[in-house]
């Protein structure tokens, strides 16, 4: 209720000054901007502490610049692998494709000028940004008040996903343009309102949790009584506590947010995959009813769980019914993108090279899923190298890729220039195969781990056998670390160099944000508001092929006539 | 909900307000667009206050959730272990309540004068509320403050400590409310987005939440023990 005057004349009053233009503007598209800074800050400090972390795996003796200094301990490993997942899972994965891509470009698609509420907005953003810096410092101190600030640090993270949900379902629900139906929404819109929605219910309750945790930690109550800690963890005797309790709390907070995470990533792949086949998407109310879902089912399941064990970050965790409750969408949404490939005048460039890898990451990282909605292979250790391989195809790589993808689409709307092709699609070859090489061997170590051993034995104590997969596994690491260089280069070189996108909309895209010049001005749609005439995927044959959402129907005629 | 009967009167007051600026937006030029009639935007004008609306709807569906996962825990928790001593409630709590439903009450009846234009009025059962929040607020110190003489503390055991959490957040989610009222009576509501009956239905919304979230711990902690 706070921002009465803050957003109310950014749109007339050019505003100056480093400050005030990038850091507290409370412009949708200058905050979603920063968002995707953060995230690539974040997502090249986690690569760097993966590749420390797989050296050690194979030669633990050597000297490491960050782990040795610190004690090489297995404690100091286990919270490296926490900070690698929650700066890889709460600021990339969940920030860069909702709040980054859809603070950019979910005012820009249904045609509002600003986010409901900008104020909450910038203050999300800001909090965003102290749980980074706090998570990051939780590292860095001694292991108890580690922990402590760590939860501190989600807990921000919460209530800031929390404050982002509400603006994202308020301004879809409320702010779109005139003509811009609910069946007329592009399913990246869809996607991030549904996963708004899942947020606003699922980040309360880890709120809760927080609260709860830090009560217990701080003022030694009895919210969670202890015991379960050890009765569920058989390893806990091997390993120090603290190391154990640094991965459940992690696993208890990152299940949630397998589906936050996913969620608009499916929004963004169908629609690059309409866009390159210049084919409507096949079946999209089916698409948009199997995204809610997603929606439903996963926070149905999570959500009992949630309420039955009371909250409780020690009750063994629910890997194996989240797994399955995403089969029957996951089907339709992969049904659906084959069926709009089928026979389509697919244009191979990066983003859609993107998309298609997404879809074959997520097939075979689905395809491991189906093992571990067994039970009883799920009940071993989260921290099994066949669970960590799943999770990363599946979740990680899969969602970078349609992350990755999307940036190729919008950078030309973003910057107003275009990433390199070539460039771009050698960048992608080498990390598609080198995603492969990494993790599929990883699936395999699991499983010759539960021929041979009995499950559960921590990562740490693995280290000392250092087989020659896990060796190809770290070589295949440095590669594909160093071809996200490529991606670097690429990235900065087409900041400032690239080749200029000169027309508005060069990939012949339908929807309203390539109606504006690239990049979109401050008050995006200029004098007048946008009207939408009909659905987000409007291709047909012929030479002009598609009819974009912002067309009259006698401005859609003419074009059609001097098309042909 | 008390007053529901007042919502056309304010309704209309709002449009009064809010529409005074710009002309309509220019008609979709397409046939068969007739299923969206409604005009969202008005170039110049104050935005609509839907976005309000629907906020403080969704927001009260998140805050329901965070007590709801409160409340789950607090269930679960008394059948799981044997150190749960039960919280014997202070008697105040009762007055307590009755002071929050009584402003749930001069709330609904301010808002009545609003709407027939009678300002000072308002004002006055609008103070007289904020008081009734605040002695709320004031009251459930004087709860802990007995609790404590009694030995009874936040680690005590798991029913005290849940006692204390569910009052602390409620008491904190209650002060942001005392806060959206003291807003709404300080600010003059001259060249801002939103109109002063706008904002005091959304803070009345709220409001009456916060008022039978109360009623319903209460019934929580007094039957759960």
């Amino acid at each position: 209720m706070g921002n009465d005057d803050s957003g109310a004349n950014h749109s007339e009053t050019p505003q100056t000054g480093f400050l005030s233009r990038y850091v507290f503007s409370t412009n949708h598209k200058a905050i979603g901007l920063n968002y995707l800074w953060l995230a690539l800050f974040s997502v090249f400090l986690g690569m760097a502490m993966s590749l420390l972390m797989r050296l050690h795996l194979v030669w633990p003796g050597m000297h490491l610049p960050f782990l040795s200094s610190l004690g090489n301990s297995p404690d100091r490993y286990a919270a490296l692998t926490t900070l690698h997942g929650s700066l890889m899972v709460f600021l990339v994965l969940t920030a860069a494709p909702q709040a980054g891509f859809g603070n950019y470009f979910l005012p820009l698609q249904i045609g509002a000028r600003e986010m409901a509420f900008p104020a909450l907005n910038l203050l999300a953003f800001w909090a965003t940004v102290a749980s980074f810096v706090g998570m990051t410092c939780a590292f860095l101190i001694s292991p108890h008040s580690g922990i402590t600030l760590w939860i501190v640090s989600v807990a921000i993270f919460c209530a800031a996903s929390l404050l982002n949900a509400l603006n994202f379902s308020v301004t879809t629900i409320d702010l779109r343009a005139q003509g811009m139906t609910l069946p007329r929404l592009p399913l990246t819109v869809w996607a991030w309102f549904i996963n708004a929605i899942l947020g606003m219910l699922i980040f309360s309750i880890l709120l809760a949790a927080c609260v709860c945790l830090l009560s217990d930690r701080l003022l030694s109550t009895h919210f969670f009584p202890p015991s379960y800690l050890l009765a569920s963890q058989p390893g806990a005797v091997v390993t120090s506590a603290v190391s154990i309790l640094w991965q459940r709390l992690f696993w208890f907070f990152a299940q949630a947010e397998v589906y936050i995470a996913m969620l608009p990533c499916f929004g963004l792949v169908t629609h690059l995959i309409s866009t390159f086949s210049r084919k409507p998407v096949w079946k999209e109310r089916l698409v948009v009813l199997a995204l809610c879902g997603v929606g439903v089912f996963g926070f149905c399941v999570w959500g009992q769980h949630m309420f039955s064990s009371g909250m409780n970050p020690f009750s063994p965790l629910v890997f194996s019914l989240l797994a399955s409750s995403l089969g029957l969408p996951a089907t339709i949404l992969l049904v659906s993108w084959l069926g709009t490939l089928w026979n389509a005048r697919i244009q191979l460039n990066t983003a859609m090279l993107f998309a298609l890898g997404f879809i074959s990451l997520f097939l075979s990282g689905g395809l491991s899923g189906i093992f571990l909605a067994r039970q009883d292979l799920a009940a071993a250790a989260v921290s099994d190298d066949f669970v960590t391989g799943h999770f990363h195809l599946v979740m990680g790589v899969a969602a970078t890729f349609a992350i990755l993808g999307a940036l190729f689409f919008w950078f030309p709307k973003l910057f107003g220039r275009r990433l390199n092709e070539p460039l771009g699609k050698l960048h992608f070859w080498i990390t598609f195969a080198g995603v492969y090489c990494v993790f599929m061997p990883m699936h395999w170590l699991g499983l010759i781990a539960h021929s041979n051993v009995s499950p559960g034995r921590p990562l740490a104590s693995f280290a000392a056998a250092g087989s020659s997969i896990r060796t190809f596994i770290t070589v295949a690491i440095l590669l594909t670390v160093f071809a996200q260089g490529l991606f670097l280069i690429n990235f900065l070189w087409s900041l400032f160099r690239g080749e200029k996108a000169r027309e508005s909309n060069p990939w012949r895209a339908t929807t309203l944000e390539w109606s504006v010049p690239s990049p979109p001005p401050a008050d995006d749609f200029g004098l007048s508001n946008p009207v939408v005439y009909r659905g987000a995927y409007e291709f047909t044959d012929g030479a002009e092929d598609f009819l974009p959402q912002y067309f009259a129907p006698e401005q859609s005629a003419k074009a059609r006539e001097s098309g042909e | 909900m008390p007053g529901t009967t007042a919502f056309p009167d304010i309704e209309l007051v709002v449009e009064d307000i809010g529409g005074g600026g710009g002309g309509p937006t220019p008609p979709a030029g397409g046939g068969g667009d007739g299923d969206d009639g409604k005009k969202r935007r008005r170039p110049g004008g104050p935005p609509s206050p839907n976005r309000y609306y629907t906020g403080i709807a969704l927001g009260i569906v998140s805050i329901l959730m965070f007590f709801m996962a409160l409340a789950s825990a607090f269930l679960v928790r008394r059948g799981t272990s044997g150190d749960w001593i039960p919280v014997h409630l202070p008697t105040v709590l009762w007055l307590n309540t009755l002071a929050l439903i009584a402003s749930s009450f001069t709330l609904e009846r301010a808002r009545r004068l609003l709407s027939r234009l009678n300002l000072s009025g308002f004002r006055k059962l609008w103070t007289v509320t904020t008081g009734l929040g605040a002695l709320f607020l004031i009251g459930q110190l004087v709860a802990w403050r007995q609790l404590v003489a009694q030995g009874v503390f936040m680690a005590s055991n798991p029913a005290s400590s849940f006692f204390y959490i569910f009052t602390a957040a409620h008491g904190l989610h209650l002060l942001g409310g005392v806060g959206a009222l003291l807003y709404v009576l300080v600010r003059k509501f001259e060249n801002t987005r939103m109109a002063l009956p706008t904002a005091a239905e959304i803070a009345s919304y709220y409001w009456h939440f916060m008022d039978g979230l109360w009623v319903f711990l209460l019934a929580l902690l007094y039957l759960g023990k």
